[in-house]
Protein backbone atom coordinates (compact mmCIF):
# COMPACT_ATOMS: atom_id res chain seq x y z
CA UNK A 1 0.00 0.00 0.00
CA UNK A 2 1.24 3.51 -0.73
CA UNK A 3 2.36 5.70 2.14
CA UNK A 4 -0.50 8.08 1.28
CA UNK A 5 -2.95 6.01 3.31
CA UNK A 6 -6.58 6.98 2.89
CA UNK A 7 -7.67 8.56 6.18
CA UNK A 8 -11.06 6.84 5.89
CA UNK A 9 -9.36 3.51 5.55
CA UNK A 10 -7.17 4.27 8.56
CA UNK A 11 -10.31 5.04 10.53
CA UNK A 12 -11.77 1.72 9.46
CA UNK A 13 -8.65 -0.14 10.56
CA UNK A 14 -8.69 1.62 13.92
CA UNK A 15 -12.38 0.78 14.30
CA UNK A 16 -11.71 -2.87 13.56
CA UNK A 17 -8.96 -2.93 16.16
CA UNK A 18 -11.30 -1.31 18.69
CA UNK A 19 -13.96 -3.92 17.93
CA UNK A 20 -11.47 -6.73 18.43
CA UNK A 21 -10.57 -5.15 21.77
CA UNK A 22 -14.28 -5.03 22.62
CA UNK A 23 -14.60 -8.73 21.87
CA UNK A 24 -11.69 -9.45 24.16
CA UNK A 25 -13.34 -7.46 26.93
CA UNK A 26 -16.62 -9.31 26.32
CA UNK A 27 -14.81 -12.64 26.59
CA UNK A 28 -13.21 -11.54 29.85
CA UNK A 29 -16.60 -10.43 31.14
CA UNK A 30 -18.04 -13.87 30.36
CA UNK A 31 -15.16 -15.52 32.19
CA UNK A 32 -15.87 -13.28 35.17
CA UNK A 33 -19.57 -14.18 35.00
CA UNK A 34 -18.79 -17.88 35.18
CA UNK A 35 -16.64 -17.13 38.23
CA UNK A 36 -19.78 -15.87 40.01
CA UNK A 37 -19.55 -12.09 39.52
CA UNK A 38 -22.09 -10.65 37.10
CA UNK A 39 -20.94 -8.11 34.51
CA UNK A 40 -22.87 -4.85 34.43
CA UNK A 41 -23.78 -5.49 30.79
CA UNK A 42 -24.09 -9.05 29.57
CA UNK A 43 -25.33 -7.95 26.14
CA UNK A 44 -26.25 -4.88 24.15
CA UNK A 45 -29.79 -3.57 23.84
CA UNK A 46 -32.28 -5.71 21.94
CA UNK A 47 -34.88 -4.10 19.66
CA UNK A 48 -38.32 -5.66 19.47
CA UNK A 49 -39.61 -3.15 16.95
CA UNK A 50 -42.04 -4.63 14.46
CA UNK A 51 -42.36 -8.11 15.98
CA UNK A 52 -45.76 -9.82 16.25
CA UNK A 53 -48.08 -9.31 19.28
CA UNK A 54 -46.52 -10.88 22.39
CA UNK A 55 -45.68 -10.25 26.02
CA UNK A 56 -42.01 -9.78 26.85
CA UNK A 57 -40.29 -8.58 30.01
CA UNK A 58 -36.91 -7.11 30.95
CA UNK A 59 -35.88 -7.00 34.59
CA UNK A 60 -32.97 -4.98 35.90
CA UNK A 61 -31.33 -4.79 39.31
CA UNK A 62 -30.46 -1.11 39.81
CA UNK A 63 -28.53 -1.90 43.01
CA UNK A 64 -25.87 -3.84 41.09
CA UNK A 65 -26.43 -2.07 37.76
CA UNK A 66 -27.03 -5.36 36.02
CA UNK A 67 -29.63 -7.65 34.56
CA UNK A 68 -31.51 -9.49 37.33
CA UNK A 69 -30.02 -12.80 36.22
CA UNK A 70 -31.30 -15.71 38.26
CA UNK A 71 -34.32 -13.82 39.66
CA UNK A 72 -37.27 -16.18 40.10
CA UNK A 73 -40.61 -14.90 38.85
CA UNK A 74 -44.07 -16.40 39.15
CA UNK A 75 -46.18 -15.37 36.18
CA UNK A 76 -49.93 -15.53 36.85
CA UNK A 77 -53.22 -14.56 35.34
CA UNK A 78 -55.48 -12.68 37.74
CA UNK A 79 -58.91 -14.13 38.40
CA UNK A 80 -60.34 -11.15 40.30
CA UNK A 81 -58.00 -10.97 43.34
CA UNK A 82 -56.67 -14.51 42.94
CA UNK A 83 -53.42 -15.17 41.07
CA UNK A 84 -53.62 -18.32 38.93
CA UNK A 85 -50.08 -19.51 38.22
CA UNK A 86 -49.23 -19.87 34.52
CA UNK A 87 -45.48 -20.32 34.63
CA UNK A 88 -42.43 -20.13 36.89
CA UNK A 89 -39.61 -18.22 35.22
CA UNK A 90 -35.94 -17.57 35.87
CA UNK A 91 -34.49 -14.38 34.40
CA UNK A 92 -31.62 -15.03 32.00
CA UNK A 93 -28.24 -13.38 31.39
CA UNK A 94 -29.89 -10.56 29.40
CA UNK A 95 -32.51 -9.80 32.06
CA UNK A 96 -35.16 -11.45 29.91
CA UNK A 97 -36.78 -14.83 29.41
CA UNK A 98 -35.74 -17.24 26.68
CA UNK A 99 -39.22 -17.12 25.08
CA UNK A 100 -42.06 -14.56 25.14
CA UNK A 101 -44.35 -15.10 28.15
CA UNK A 102 -47.37 -15.05 25.86
CA UNK A 103 -47.53 -15.21 22.07
CA UNK A 104 -50.01 -16.18 19.34
CA UNK A 105 -53.03 -17.99 20.87
CA UNK A 106 -51.76 -17.60 24.43
CA UNK A 107 -51.58 -13.78 24.08
CA UNK A 108 -54.99 -12.97 25.56
CA UNK A 109 -56.37 -9.73 26.99
CA UNK A 110 -56.72 -9.68 30.76
CA UNK A 111 -55.06 -8.88 34.06
CA UNK A 112 -51.73 -10.51 34.84
CA UNK A 113 -49.10 -10.47 37.56
CA UNK A 114 -45.39 -11.07 37.89
CA UNK A 115 -44.35 -12.01 41.42
CA UNK A 116 -40.66 -11.17 41.82
CA UNK A 117 -38.73 -13.11 44.47
CA UNK A 118 -36.52 -10.16 45.34
CA UNK A 119 -35.61 -11.44 48.82
CA UNK A 120 -34.20 -14.72 47.48
CA UNK A 121 -32.43 -12.85 44.68
CA UNK A 122 -30.51 -10.47 46.96
CA UNK A 123 -29.72 -13.36 49.32
CA UNK A 124 -28.25 -15.23 46.35
CA UNK A 125 -26.24 -12.13 45.38
CA UNK A 126 -24.94 -11.78 48.93
CA UNK A 127 -26.26 -8.22 49.29
CA UNK A 128 -26.12 -6.93 52.86
CA UNK A 129 -29.70 -5.94 53.71
CA UNK A 130 -31.89 -6.01 56.80
CA UNK A 131 -33.59 -9.35 57.35
CA UNK A 132 -36.42 -9.53 56.53
CA UNK A 133 -35.74 -7.01 53.77
CA UNK A 134 -38.10 -4.14 52.82
CA UNK A 135 -39.04 -5.89 49.56
CA UNK A 136 -39.59 -9.64 49.60
CA UNK A 137 -42.12 -11.05 47.10
CA UNK A 138 -43.12 -8.11 44.93
CA UNK A 139 -46.27 -8.22 42.76
CA UNK A 140 -46.18 -6.36 39.45
CA UNK A 141 -49.76 -6.05 38.23
CA UNK A 142 -50.58 -5.16 34.62
CA UNK A 143 -53.21 -5.54 31.94
CA UNK A 144 -53.12 -6.63 28.32
CA UNK A 145 -55.71 -4.39 26.68
CA UNK A 146 -55.22 -5.18 23.02
CA UNK A 147 -54.07 -8.45 21.48
CA UNK A 148 -53.22 -6.65 18.24
CA UNK A 149 -50.35 -4.75 19.94
CA UNK A 150 -47.41 -6.33 21.68
CA UNK A 151 -46.62 -5.44 25.28
CA UNK A 152 -43.05 -5.09 26.53
CA UNK A 153 -42.80 -4.64 30.28
CA UNK A 154 -39.52 -3.43 31.77
CA UNK A 155 -39.20 -3.70 35.55
CA UNK A 156 -36.44 -2.08 37.56
CA UNK A 157 -35.87 -2.74 41.23
CA UNK A 158 -33.43 -2.03 44.04
CA UNK A 159 -33.57 -3.01 47.71
CA UNK A 160 -35.83 -0.04 48.55
CA UNK A 161 -37.73 0.71 45.36
CA UNK A 162 -39.15 -0.62 42.15
CA UNK A 163 -40.96 0.59 39.08
CA UNK A 164 -42.43 -0.74 35.88
CA UNK A 165 -43.84 0.73 32.71
CA UNK A 166 -45.03 0.04 29.22
CA UNK A 167 -41.84 -0.16 27.15
CA UNK A 168 -41.06 -0.80 23.51
CA UNK B 1 -43.23 8.63 64.40
CA UNK B 2 -43.90 4.97 63.65
CA UNK B 3 -46.65 3.64 61.36
CA UNK B 4 -47.38 3.58 57.62
CA UNK B 5 -48.25 6.49 55.35
CA UNK B 6 -48.50 7.05 51.60
CA UNK B 7 -48.72 9.69 48.88
CA UNK B 8 -50.10 9.35 45.33
CA UNK B 9 -48.73 11.56 42.54
CA UNK B 10 -49.57 11.88 38.84
CA UNK B 11 -46.45 12.30 36.69
CA UNK B 12 -48.49 13.47 33.68
CA UNK B 13 -49.79 16.53 35.52
CA UNK B 14 -47.19 16.93 38.24
CA UNK B 15 -49.99 17.01 40.79
CA UNK B 16 -51.21 14.91 43.67
CA UNK B 17 -54.10 12.55 42.92
CA UNK B 18 -57.20 13.04 45.02
CA UNK B 19 -59.95 10.49 45.40
CA UNK B 20 -57.97 7.26 44.92
CA UNK B 21 -59.32 4.44 47.08
CA UNK B 22 -56.41 2.98 49.09
CA UNK B 23 -56.49 -0.14 51.21
CA UNK B 24 -53.94 -1.53 53.66
CA UNK B 25 -53.77 -5.28 54.26
CA UNK B 26 -51.93 -7.34 56.85
CA UNK B 27 -50.36 -10.24 54.94
CA UNK B 28 -49.60 -12.12 58.15
CA UNK B 29 -52.94 -13.91 57.94
CA UNK B 30 -54.49 -15.89 55.11
CA UNK B 31 -56.54 -14.46 53.50
CA UNK B 32 -54.91 -11.05 54.07
CA UNK B 33 -56.72 -8.98 56.69
CA UNK B 34 -58.02 -5.54 55.70
CA UNK B 35 -56.66 -3.03 58.24
CA UNK B 36 -57.71 0.26 56.69
CA UNK B 37 -59.64 1.57 53.70
CA UNK B 38 -59.65 5.24 52.82
CA UNK B 39 -59.46 7.71 49.93
CA UNK B 40 -56.59 10.05 49.08
CA UNK B 41 -57.20 13.70 49.89
CA UNK B 42 -56.53 16.88 47.85
CA UNK B 43 -52.81 16.58 48.66
CA UNK B 44 -52.66 12.96 47.46
CA UNK B 45 -52.16 11.83 51.05
CA UNK B 46 -54.56 10.34 53.56
CA UNK B 47 -56.12 12.41 56.35
CA UNK B 48 -54.95 9.87 58.93
CA UNK B 49 -51.94 7.50 58.61
CA UNK B 50 -52.72 4.21 56.86
CA UNK B 51 -51.44 2.53 60.02
CA UNK B 52 -51.30 4.60 63.21
CA UNK B 53 -48.16 4.73 65.35
CA UNK B 54 -49.96 2.90 68.19
CA UNK B 55 -50.79 0.01 65.84
CA UNK B 56 -47.28 -0.26 64.33
CA UNK B 57 -45.72 -3.72 64.31
CA UNK B 58 -43.26 -5.75 62.30
CA UNK B 59 -44.67 -7.85 59.46
CA UNK B 60 -45.69 -7.99 55.82
CA UNK B 61 -48.16 -5.42 54.53
CA UNK B 62 -49.78 -4.51 51.23
CA UNK B 63 -51.11 -1.16 50.05
CA UNK B 64 -53.63 -1.45 47.22
CA UNK B 65 -54.23 1.60 45.07
CA UNK B 66 -57.39 1.54 42.92
CA UNK B 67 -55.73 3.81 40.39
CA UNK B 68 -58.29 2.98 37.65
CA UNK B 69 -60.64 5.49 39.29
CA UNK B 70 -58.20 8.22 38.25
CA UNK B 71 -56.74 7.02 34.96
CA UNK B 72 -59.72 6.44 32.70
CA UNK B 73 -57.67 5.64 29.61
CA UNK B 74 -58.84 2.45 27.93
CA UNK B 75 -55.22 1.51 27.42
CA UNK B 76 -53.98 2.14 30.97
CA UNK B 77 -51.47 -0.47 32.12
CA UNK B 78 -53.52 -1.55 35.15
CA UNK B 79 -56.41 -0.44 37.34
CA UNK B 80 -55.08 -1.77 40.65
CA UNK B 81 -51.51 -1.39 41.92
CA UNK B 82 -50.61 -3.62 44.86
CA UNK B 83 -47.48 -2.56 46.76
CA UNK B 84 -46.14 -5.25 49.08
CA UNK B 85 -43.45 -4.51 51.67
CA UNK B 86 -42.06 -5.58 55.01
CA UNK B 87 -41.89 -3.53 58.18
CA UNK B 88 -38.65 -4.75 59.72
CA UNK B 89 -38.37 -2.28 62.58
CA UNK B 90 -41.78 -1.11 63.90
CA UNK B 91 -40.18 1.84 65.72
CA UNK B 92 -39.39 3.43 62.33
CA UNK B 93 -41.90 5.18 60.11
CA UNK B 94 -42.66 3.64 56.70
CA UNK B 95 -43.67 6.17 54.06
CA UNK B 96 -44.47 4.35 50.81
CA UNK B 97 -45.50 6.67 47.93
CA UNK B 98 -46.85 5.73 44.49
CA UNK B 99 -45.68 7.82 41.53
CA UNK B 100 -47.59 7.08 38.35
CA UNK B 101 -48.85 7.77 34.86
CA UNK B 102 -51.34 5.55 32.99
CA UNK B 103 -48.37 3.49 31.74
CA UNK B 104 -45.86 3.55 34.57
CA UNK B 105 -45.87 2.90 38.30
CA UNK B 106 -43.09 3.22 40.80
CA UNK B 107 -42.72 3.11 44.53
CA UNK B 108 -39.95 3.44 47.09
CA UNK B 109 -39.34 3.76 50.77
CA UNK B 110 -39.64 7.48 51.38
CA UNK B 111 -39.48 9.64 54.45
Amino acid sequence: MSDKMNPNRRQFVMGTLAMAGGLLVARQALATASAGVQPAQAAGPISLHGVSPRLTIHILDTYHGSAATGLQVEFSRMDKDRAVLLQKLVINQNGRTEAPLLIDDSYQAGDYQLLLHIDDYYRMKGARLPSPSFLSKVPVRFRINSTTERLHLPVQFGPWNYGYYRGS
Amino acid sequence: MAGISTHVLDLTTGKPIAGVPIELYDLGSNPPKLLNRTVSNADGRTDAPMLAAEAARAGDFELRFAIGTHFKEQVALTDVVPVRFTVFDPVQHYHVPLICSPWSFSTYRGS
